[in-house]
């Protein structure tokens, strides 16, 4: 490391921990933001100090759970990551990473490297890091407003992972059709990883599709079944594109509500069943992926699977609390496909409900809120006790939730998160649980809230 | 008297959660006790005259945009056209505005012609124009504005034909240089906000519904609403609009 580098390093520690000590939060970006302006190849030459290389994981849904299952699946097989583990995953959120987790020598506490990646930055980052591995977990829409379209973002992508070393490995989520044809025609190894059973399927398509035209050819798309979004079996109705085999794949699924899925993984060495204890699909395809990666990285899979029945999910992703006599659970959804996930898991069990949706259009969020309208809130008809609408964009929500027609329900609107959670919590019935679907920066501020009553841990010391 | 809405291109037009327009026009007809029928329309099929009195169109990827701007040209565009002179009401967001004008002129390729509702020419911009768009419009309601959100890198251009939806007082409009947001030619309104637009602007939404029923040959004035939580929304979009620019 150069003269550059070392001090970049040096003020980037002594920022971090400035930031931790007077409580500006966990630090995440701002050392690593300012080490990168005094030495612009700051993660270049942090990651040479990497003896096992960097594994970036992308895609719009699942990266914050998928790589800190990863995270524990290494831990299980001996192996310290160094980790974004903050959820922080633009380029200055790498460079914290890399800082936090170094002495002051620049020598590094882990022997690989384990990011997950903004969408948009996957370029930036494979250059940085020229990664052995690169997971793509799907694309759906998501902040347009950033990324421009979903197309455009696949295509930089595929160019960016054109350019790795031909012994990289490229790991693509099979069952999403857009990210599949990143494979197609790679010098590099591609591991294929889906869901191989239709006993969670449907015949329709939700309305937060998004890719539904050959990749290829740009005829239609015709599916066997649907699993979510526009994820499912798949093929074109013209050229012959078809959904690539699968190397990781779940071939049981039995879905148990909100307490998780019982699934059986074949993978290129034989079977293994498993109880994931996180709900819905989503969190099987981001087992998945945790499995993909896994064993591509040669990781025993009793490892991997140990790892996954003890997971925990990731901060403010899915998290139960305790309030009182009542439970809170808190899912995040920043997207319509996430969103809609996480109602079609609350939809699937048959009990009167109470929900608090906190929706803000910060820049972290995206300003723009018209994804709401993709999100069939109609499932939820005739299920719910009380809705109460908040965040900065409460009004918004609390029309989208009037259009749906959801029934009986009563609907209270309040911008004040404390107040509507407030408000939430006391119309559920002693032993009952609130459900708490927020978007991005409206979770941490509910975290926050949470924090200061001593409900949860701050999640830099989680 | 029962409304039919002709929902053009479903599947491949829906970018911006433009269905919910749909949606609300839907609503606020059986709130009303108006029986309402939607029916989508894909590529290659064709429009029955006389058969539809408010159509919807929305935005979406460059790919299907072509798509689309063919089969417009190929299956639909002069019975839609058609329909619109003879009463029947419109509304076509972003992509679907630029292709119900003149034409689409891309940086590079050929020039994509639109199916000449609106006088109004689009040109291909250097910069994205997204964020909060407020602006004064006539067909607004009771504040006489009308508020969404702007996603288009597209620069439109009125003709003297027709008029612009309204002014914008906050964002960029139809090529950010003068002030102009969308256009309204007879009952046809074309724009580039979504977000989604009618459920924060009723009285647009009504306008569409009035229309629709003219050309039913109704023409008595809608039954009111209970809109407080609509305006309320309204209300605060326009500030948080003002706030986020």
């Amino acid at each position: 490391m150069g003269t550059k580098g070392r001090s970049a390093l040096l003020i980037g520690k002594a920022l971090g921990s400035a930031s931790r000590i007077l409580r500006f939060g966990g630090g995440s970006t701002l050392p690593g933001r300012v080490a990168r302006k005094i030495d612009p190849a700051f993660v270049r030459s942090m990651v040479d100090g990497l003896p096992l290389g960097c594994v970036l994981i992308t895609g719009t849904n699942g990266k914050t759970t998928t790589t800190t299952l990863l995270a524990s699946i290494l831990e299980g097989a001996g192996i310290t990551p160094v980790h974004n583990r903050t959820g922080a995953n633009l380029m200055a959120g790498l460079a914290s990473a890399l800082i936090r987790d170094s002495d002051l020598a620049g020598t590094l506490t882990g022997r690989i490297g384990l990011f997950e990646v903004d969408e948009a930055a996957l370029p930036d980052a494979v250059a940085d890091t020229s990664p052995r591995l690169v997971l793509i977990n799907n694309l759906f829409r998501d902040q347009l407003d950033r990324y421009g379209e979903l197309d455009t973002l696949a295509s930089r992508m595929k160019e960016a992972i054109s350019t790795l070393e031909r012994d990289a490995t490229v790991a693509l989520n099979a069952d999403d059709p857009l990210v599949a044809s990143v494979g197609r025609g790679l010098d590099q190894a591609v591991v294929y990883y889906g869901i191989d059973t239709d006993s969670c399927s449907s015949r329709l398509m939700q309305h937060a599709a998004d890719s539904k035209h050959c990749s290829e050819c740009g005829s239609p798309l015709s599916y066997e079944y649907h699993l979510f979004g526009h994820l499912g079996r798949y093929s074109c109705t013209k050229c012959g594109l078809a959904r690539p085999e699968a190397q990781v794949a779940a071939t049981e699924l039995g879905v148990m509500g909100l307490e998780g899925t019982r699934c059986t993984i074949s993978h290129p060495g034989g079977s293994i069943s498993l109880f994931i204890p996180l709900p819905g699909l989503y969190n099987v395809y981001n087992v998945l992926a945790a499995f993909a990666v896994g064993t591509a990285l040669e990781i025993d899979v009793e490892i991997i699977g140990h790892a996954v029945e003890k997971f925990t999910a990731a901060f403010g992703r899915v998290e139960k609390v305790r309030v009182g006599d009542r439970d809170l659970l808190m899912i995040l959804a920043k997207n319509p496909a996430g969103m809609g996930e996480v109602l079609r898991t609350l939809a699937g069990e048959r009990v009167w409900k109470n929900i608090l949706l906190a929706l803000n259009d910060n820049i972290a969020d995206g300003r723009d809120v018209s994804w709401i309208w993709d999100v069939d809130l109609e499932m939820l008809s005739g299920q719910l006790r009380e809705v109460v609408c908040s965040g900065i964009r409460a009004w918004d929500m609390a029309l989208r939730v009037k259009y749906a027609e959801l029934g009986q329900g009563s609907l209270v609107t309040e911008p004040d998160l404390e107040r509507a959670l407030d408000i939430g919590l006391e119309a559920v019935e002693p032993g009952d649980t609130l459900f708490v679907i927020p978007t991005y920066t409206a979770m941490l501020e509910l975290r926050k809230i949470l924090t200061e009553r001593g409900l949860v841990t701050p999640f830099w010391e989680g | 008297m029962d409304i039919r809405i002709c929902y053009l291109y479903p599947e491949m037009m829906n970018i911006y959660g433009d269905r919910g327009n749909v949606t609300a026009l839907v609503r606020r007809c059986r709130w009303r006790g108006i029986p309402v029928d939607v029916e989508g329309l894909g590529l290659s099929e064709k429009v029955k005259p006389d058969r539809y009195d408010i159509f919807f169109m929305g935005g979406g990827q460059d790919r299907e945009q072509v798509l689309v701007c063919h089969d417009l040209l190929e299956n639909k565009g002069d019975a839609i056209r058609r329909e619109i002179e003879r009463g029947a009401a419109a509304l076509v967001i972003c992509g679907g505005y630029q292709l119900f004008g003149k034409y689409y002129r891309p940086f590079d390729g050929e020039k994509l012609p639109g199916i000449n509702v609106f006088d109004a020419y689009t040109v291909a911009g250097e910069n994205r124009m997204i964020g909060n768009v407020v602006a004064k419009s006539a067909l607004g309601g009771r504040f006489g504005t009308v508020v969404g959100f702007e996603n288009h890198s597209g620069k439109t251009y009125l003709g003297k034909e027709s008029a612009p939806l309204g002014m914008v007082t906050v964002g960029s409009g139809n090529n950010g240089e003068d002030r102009t947001e969308g256009a309204v030619h007879l009952g046809a309104v074309g724009t580039y906000l979504h977000g989604s637009l009618l459920p924060k602007n009723p009285g647009l939404a009504d306008f569409l519904i009035e229309r629709g029923l003219a050309r039913r040959g109704e023409r008595s004035s809608l039954k009111p609403l209970d809109d407080t939580l609509e305006w309320r929304a309204h209300r605060e979009a326009v500030a948080r609009a003002r706030k986020t620019h």
